[in-house]
């Protein structure tokens, strides 16, 4: 809601003055420090699930980020069951037996160059979907013509449950920056969530379509909601950059810090084919 | 005879404010007191900062803001002469044998010309009034000024002041040594504007036409104001004839047209200025096939009465609504504005002594939603208060002129409510609680003259807050420092109930010590206190910011400053002259968690964090007053930082708006009668900003990383653009009333593409490239005519 009113305001601005622009630019920055980075979830839904060790490179760095080769990794849930994780590619460590349930707690162990970091995460109760299905719009005010999909399903009675949308299109996730959809139920809870377009972009005739709904934990919905702000921070309304929160912690509060975030969700889907 | 009195009487014409020639003056029992009312002889103006004195005594005074002056005089004969630039002196014998009322019209000159309206103080007040860190501007100057797309604009004339900065053209606001937006007191008529911008900032919400004039106290600050921490903008409306006959003027220009009508109601007694402005963007959209049903504009409308009983007792009432419209078709609509009025009656107690009563009604609010379907809603939010005062001025002798007053303020805090608009709709209503608060204020402030060389100004200035209940739920806030704090210890004072209050001191004080004929040296100190703030975490701050009380979580914020200067004139007052330097603490300071979410949010204070500021810096003026070539120069070198834990792992960083160097050139050159051509140059340094250095890849996406969490640790490109602008009047016909001219303005005239951000970005069709762009709020050049009239 607020992103669609920035994104107006920069609208409004343009067409008033039909002069701002944007340019890239050449912007020298120090090396930085290597960090850490982790990346990886565990859900309601069958393995194996996969955690990601990289290091952080320089800003413009484009190359692929350097694999975290030879860790520990372990992790354990609130009901006593503990898995050590199998590298099964180059900085990729997957689990076997290890099943995720809603309700349960999860701790991820990282032992990596000398380091010893935990993650803490959990797995939310998350709302099922009713229905998934098409609309066709032509000459609705404010959209392009085209084929749009509609999500349909209620949302759990009770404030306090978050929630990802992720829309992909023949199986790829569309995954611009501003297509990060993080949703709390402030303003919606125990509301049927109906007929909302998840996305302005059209599909095309014959695309599948699918949806999915994440159930996230509170912190890791702040840190996907500072993410967002982060990767979509440009105008004149954006807000100071700042690094986004991350639960991946140095047993040794003095050691070098890492980015990333270990993260459990519940996930439902649904389908639909575009037709005419 | 000391050498000052000597100056004082050859200076003749160009003698101030001066009880300081005052040790010949007779016993009490010996004196009377002269007092009444300047105006203009057409309009009925009141005229303002006018001499009134007596040339044989070299005793003399300033006419107040209603035009008002007193002057204790030994009981006799008296040559009394009244003078202000612009206007016929006129010279009145009068035999004062006991306190008596004298009011007089002036004629102005019959060529008015342009060069003289600089200012609408004199030139040597530069020097001798004890006042500092003020700069005052007259609108007729503005008016002459180059204008984006030909809206005049108040605010964008004062950050050309020094001492003054922004964080990017076209953002909401000014910053005043090294304050927040939020820190200035911009009072139109004495009603506070709490959001100074139309158009998400790129123009004011003041209409040029209805403005007379505007003073910016940066320090210095009288104790009779308070409230917020670095400055006051006191913009004061046009009072209208109340001789003659109605006047017309209105001016169509590419944003806005405008029309102004002022009018005599009673002859001499009562007169209406009625003055209003929109923008009709929007009927340009009206061609565009696909923006047809769309609505983007901007009006603001004012009125002002003045009507005056008699000669002691007269009344002013100020009414003024703007209005930010944007109606996207029936998906999405948007508007917010400032409404309110004052009305203030002035009474003359004795010649001595006159009051000023006030009452102010101001709210600011926005809505925001979508009218229909499955997503309908509606968003309001708002903040009003309701104000009285009274302030009363009262000459105790030749040496000392003693004002007092009182005042109490309502508040009462909407921060945001949402409702569905229909039964369908996916939003259930969400109330974020409102707040209520009281602000209370009692001040006395002394101008004493301790001798011819020293004038001192000093108040004591005694604020009180109650933050009070409003029979809903209320929370501490605790968790680690620097770090989104959780609600705790939830509690339900009553309705009305004080819960938290707050208390300050804030002493004001500044003193003028002549050095010379010509220069002097000043010096002032303030401590001032602010209870309500602005909660915005953007750049700029946008039209949905909130304001938020102090509460038992949030305390007001504290500033000291002290201020010295040294002020010259030059070439017989044709130029004047100044060098402050100045340092300010504040305490208190509202800064935001990463990630804050300052909407909606009902737990909004845990995402606060408060921490220090501190600014210190040079500001050098010197302005050009007569003569065919008017403006300024005015220089400032200074640094703004906070200090906020944790923000910058706790260490001093510069504020968004601080800027090493800031440079503005003003100037008005009067080609012949008809001709005035302008030009204004400014340069900067460019704003605080952070830049990431690193980054990682979450999920197919790249997020940044700042090494250390650092703020600002860069700049932004210098700033810099040259603005012309030129004034063509019509040839007047003979025996007709209508004038009219043509505005031309070249904005950005070479085109510099200033940033007014540089962020950081993954690259549209490669997501893992990742780039610098900069964001230049206008990127081209911008030309505009307006054609003004009046009649």
């Amino acid at each position: 809601m607020l992103a669609r009113f920035f994104s107006l305001a920069a609208l409004v601005l343009t067409l008033g003055t039909l002069a701002s622009c944007t340019d890239v630019v050449q912007v020298e920055l120090p090396e930085p420090e290597s960090q850490l980075a982790v990346e990886g979830n565990i859900t309601d839904q069958p393995g194996p699930y996969e955690i990601r060790l990289t290091r952080t490179g320089a800003y413009f760095d484009d190359k692929t980020p350097l694999a975290v080769r030879g860790a520990e990794l372990t992790i354990s849930d609130s009901q006593g069951a503990t898995e050590i994780l199998r590298e099964t590619a180059p900085g990729v460590y997957q689990t076997s037996s290890l099943r995720g349930r809603i309700g349960n707690q999860y701790t991820l162990t990282i032992k990596a160059d000398g380091q010893e970091y935990r993650a803490a995460t959990e797995i939310k109760r998350v709302p099922e979907i009713d229905r998934f299905e098409q609309q066709h719009k032509v000459n609705e005010p404010g959209w392009r013509d085209g084929y749009y999909v509609l999500y349909n399903g209620p949302e759990l009675p009770g404030v306090g449950d978050y929630y990802r949308f992720k829309l992909y299109q023949n199986d790829t996730l569309r995954n611009n920056p501003d297509e990060l959809i993080v949703r709390d139920d402030a303003l919606v809870d125990g509301k049927y969530i109906g007929d909302v377009e998840l996305s302005d972009r059209p599909f095309r005739i014959g695309d599948r379509a699918r949806v999915e709904i994440l159930s996230l934990p509170k912190d890791y919905f702040f840190f996907l909601n500072e993410m967002f702000t982060q990767i979509n921070n440009v105008g004149m309304f954006s807000s100071p950059p700042a690094n986004v929160r991350t639960n991946i912690v140095n047993v040794n509060p003095n050691g070098p810090k890492a980015v990333g975030y270990f993260a459990g969700t519940a996930v439902r889907s649904a389908t639909v084919t575009i037709t005419p | 005879m000391k050498p000052s009195i000597h100056w004082g009487l050859t200076a003749g014409l160009l003698l101030t404010a001066a009880p300081s020639w005052s040790q010949t003056l007779p016993e009490a029992s010996q004196r009377a007191t002269l007092s009444g009312y300047l105006r203009d002889g057409a309009t009925g103006e009141a005229l303002v900062g006018a001499s009134v004195f007596v040339k044989a005594l070299g005793l003399g005074t300033n006419t107040d803001e209603n035009g008002y002056y007193q002057l204790q005089l030994p009981k006799g004969t008296h040559t009394i002469t009244y003078l202000i630039i612009g206007y016929e002196p006129q010279e009145v014998k009068i035999n004062l044998g006991a306190d008596a009322t004298r009011s007089v019209k002036l004629s102005a000159t019959r060529v008015q010309t342009q060069e003289v309206v600089v200012q609408g103080q004199r030139a040597e007040d530069n020097v001798r009034k004890p006042e500092m860190s003020v700069n005052k501007l007259d609108m007729k100057t503005v008016k002459l000024m180059p204008a984006l797309l030909g809206e005049v604009d108040v605010v964008r004339s004062i950050q050309l002041l020094p001492g003054v900065t922004t964080v990017g053209e076209g953002a909401s606001g000014f910053n005043v040594r090294g304050g927040g937006v939020d820190q200035n007191l911009i009072l139109m008529d004495e009603m506070p504007v709490y959001n100074v911008s139309h158009l998400f900032g790129l123009f004011s919400a003041f209409n040029p036409d209805a403005v007379q004039d505007m003073k910016l106290y940066k320090g210095g600050i009288p104790a009779q104001y308070g409230g917020r921490l670095s400055s006051l903008l006191d913009v004061r409306l046009r009072d209208g004839h109340t001789a003659e006959r109605a006047s017309v003027n209105g001016g169509i220009g590419l944003i806005s047209s405008r029309l102004a009508v002022e009018a005599p109601l009673i002859k001499d007694r009562t007169s209406v200025v009625l003055a209003g402005r929109r923008s009709y963007g929007d009927l340009f959209l009206k061609l565009v096939p696909d923006q047809k049903d769309n609505q983007a504009y901007f009006y603001d409308l004012s009125v002002k009465v003045n009507h005056k009983f008699s000669s002691r007792d007269q009344l002013q009432l100020t009414g003024y609504r703007g209005r930010d419209v944007f109606n996207f078709s029936n998906v999405f609509k948007n508007n917010w504005g400032n409404t309110g009025g004052t009305a203030r009656w002035t009474h003359q107690f004795s010649p001595r002594l006159f009051g000023n009563f006030t009452g102010v009604a101001a709210q600011y609010d926005y809505a925001l939603g979508v009218p229909n379907g499955t997503q309908a809603f509606e968003w309001t939010s708002s903040v009003r208060n309701y104000t009285g005062k009274a302030d009363l001025n009262f000459q105790l002798n030749a040496n000392n002129t003693i004002s007092g007053g009182v005042s109490g303020t309502r508040y009462r805090f909407n921060p945001a409510t949402v409702k569905p608009l229909s039964a369908e709709s996916i939003f259930v209503e969400l109330k974020v609680d409102d707040q209520q608060a009281g602000e209370y204020a009692a001040y006395i402030d002394n101008e004493q003259t301790l001798s011819p060389r020293l004038q001192v100004q000093y108040g004591l200035r005694l604020s009180v807050f109650d933050f009070l209940g409003t029979g809903k739920t209320i929370y501490d806030y605790q968790g680690e420092t620097g770090q989104r704090k959780d609600p705790l210890n939830p509690r339900t004072p009553k309705d009305g109930e004080v819960v938290k209050r707050y208390a300050n001191l804030e002493p004001r004080a500044s003193m003028r010590f002549t050095l010379d004929e010509n220069s002097s040296l000043k010096a002032s100190y303030n401590r001032t206190a602010q209870y309500i703030h602005l909660i915005s975490n953007t750049t700029a701050a946008s039209p949905l910011d909130v304001w938020s009380p102090s509460t038992n979580n949030i305390r007001p914020e504290r500033a000291d400053q002290v201020a010295l200067g040294y002020f010259r004139n030059f070439l017989d007052n044709g130029y004047e002259a100044s060098v402050e330097v100045f340092g300010k603490t504040m305490d208190n300071q509202i800064d935001y968690v990463n990630g804050a979410n300052t909407l909606l949010n009902k737990n909004l204070e845990g995402e606060l964090l408060y921490g220090q500021g501190r600014a210190y810096g040079a500001e050098f003026f010197v302005k050009k007053n007569q003569g065919p070539l008017t403006g300024w120069v005015s220089y400032t070198l200074s640094r703004s930082e906070r200090q906020i834990d944790g923000i910058n792992r706790g260490e001093w960083y510069a504020n968004k708006y601080d800027k090493t160097h800031n440079l503005s050139v003003v100037s008005m050159y009067q080609v012949g009668k008809r001709l005035t051509v302008s030009g204004n140059f400014s340069y900067s340094t460019g704003v605080a900003t952070t830049f990431p250095n690193a980054r990682f890849s979450y999920e197919g996406l790249v997020v940044p990383v700042v090494s250390g969490d650092a703020r600002n640790n860069y700049r932004v490109p210098a700033y810099h653009r040259l603005d012309l602008g030129a004034t063509l009047k019509n040839r007047t016909v003979e025996g007709r009333r209508w004038q009219s001219e043509w505005v031309f303005s070249v904005y950005n005239v070479y085109s510099r593409r200033n940033a007014y951000g540089i962020y950081f970005r993954q690259n549209e069709d490669d997501p893992r490239k990742t780039e610098a762009v900069r964001l230049s709020v206008f990127g081209s050049m911008l030309p505009s005519v307006s054609y003004n009239f009046n009649f």
